[in-house]
């Protein structure tokens, strides 16, 4: 009576880490067999080599220097060395562009009530 | 201590502690916003707008404005948003005067109740003397409405899906407009728009210039002709003038 009741408990067992491991596998062997080679946000259009400041600063503080200019602009009355019209120049697609992280982090946009960018 | 003066002295402490408290409160003026732009430092701008020469049925500024500053029109006149408007007035007492045609925007008061009476400091007078709203820090409360003398401010209750301006800003429901004098177009060395739009068709019935410079057009305008805001005893001190009026 004993050993088959040892049996039972680990077939239950077996069969509940099978349970437990199959979304793992499933994530593992998706991400093996896909071959999206895509770049997650869209490159800039090859003409301009050259953003505002370098691709790090922007990664992390493009939100500062947005501030910055929006303050020199409307406070200050400064405007022109940098806009947000000039952003959508080269990231000519929000949602290939801006929205592609922000959703992801949900972090939301306003600026495009007021503001235009191309979809 | 008695009991008499000890309810005496502690009531005289209790007035003086209120009024010291109640010192910040007292309303203060309405701090201006330095501009570094070269186009407008030092300057004052101001707007003439000559009576006689603008015709009853030109809405040419009204038309050049909404161009240019994607101003929606709802077809409602709840909704509508107006930042230059035409009414027309006429006088009955003591005679009966002929109509008059008379654009109306936002004075850009030298003292402006909205910039006082906003609680975030959305609304503010640049150095220049500009009175404009910052969209992004509006709560929306609507008091610049209310404390606005001249009904210059209009709320975008609506979303706006017009935007022939593409370059430029539209305004997205939740917050108050009015009039700018196109402070984009000025602190890039242009006119407004609707002087602009005045002086193509040949009217210049709008004249607009830098009131400190007594060389300027609108400096020579005010000195030759007798000009008046509109209620000037409010103390609004409006850089608005009308001749004619
Ligand atoms: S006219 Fe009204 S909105 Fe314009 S500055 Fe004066 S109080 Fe403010
Ligand atoms: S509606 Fe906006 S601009 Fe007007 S008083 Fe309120 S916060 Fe200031």
């Amino acid at each position: 009576m004993a050993a088959q009741n040892n049996n039972m408990e680990f077939i239950i067992m077996i069969i509940t880490a099978v349970i437990l491991l199959i979304p793992l596998g499933y994530g593992v062997v998706s991400l093996a067999s896909s071959n999206d080679t895509q770049p997650f946000i869209e490159k800039p259009d090859e003409k301009y080599d050259k953003c505002v400041r370098d691709t790090e600063y922007m990664r992390l503080n493009h939100m500062d220097l947005l501030k910055e200019i929006r303050d020199d602009a409307m406070r200050r009355g400064k405007r022109g060395e940098i806009t947000l019209n000039d952003c959508r120049k080269c990231h000519t697609s929000r949602e290939r562009f801006c929205d592609k992280c922000h959703n992801v982090v949900n972090a939301q946009l306003d600026c495009y009530g007021c503001h235009y960018f191309p979809k | 201590m008695e009991r008499r003066e000890f309810l005496k002295k502690s009531g005289v402490l209790l007035a003086g502690t209120a009024c010291a408290c109640a010192l910040p409160l007292l309303p203060a003026a309405a701090k201006s916003i330095n501009v570094d732009s070269e186009n407008t430092a030092g300057k004052k701008w101001g707007m003439v707008i000559d009576l006689n020469k603008c015709a009853k049925d030109c809405n040419a500024c009204l038309d050049a404005c909404r161009k240019e500053n994607n101003v929606a029109m709802h077809g409602d006149k709840r909704w509508d948003i107006h930042l230059i408007r035409k009414v027309t007035l006429k006088r009955k007492h003591p005679a009966e005067s002929p109509e008059i045609s008379v654009p109306l925007l936002c004075n850009h008061c030298e003292r402006p109740p909205c910039a006082q009476a906003c609680p975030v400091k959305a609304t503010y007078k640049r150095e220049d003397g500009i009175v404009i709203v910052d969209h992004h820090r509006c709560i929306g409360c609507r008091y610049c409405m209310i404390s606005c003398p001249y009904n210059a401010r209009f709320f975008n209750y609506r979303e706006n899906h017009e935007w022939p301006n593409k370059d430029n800003t539209r305004s997205s429901h939740g917050v108050p407009e009015s009039c700018n004098f196109c402070a984009h177009r000025l602190d890039k060395g242009k006119k407004p728009a609707c002087v602009e739009a005045c002086e193509e068709i040949n009217a210049k019935a709008l004249i607009f210039g830098d009131l400190n410079d007594p060389g300027s057009d609108v400096s020579k305008v005010i000195a030759g002709n007798h000009v008046r805001g509109i209620r000037e005893d409010f103390g609004t001190k409006p850089k608005v003038l009308y001749i004619g009026l």
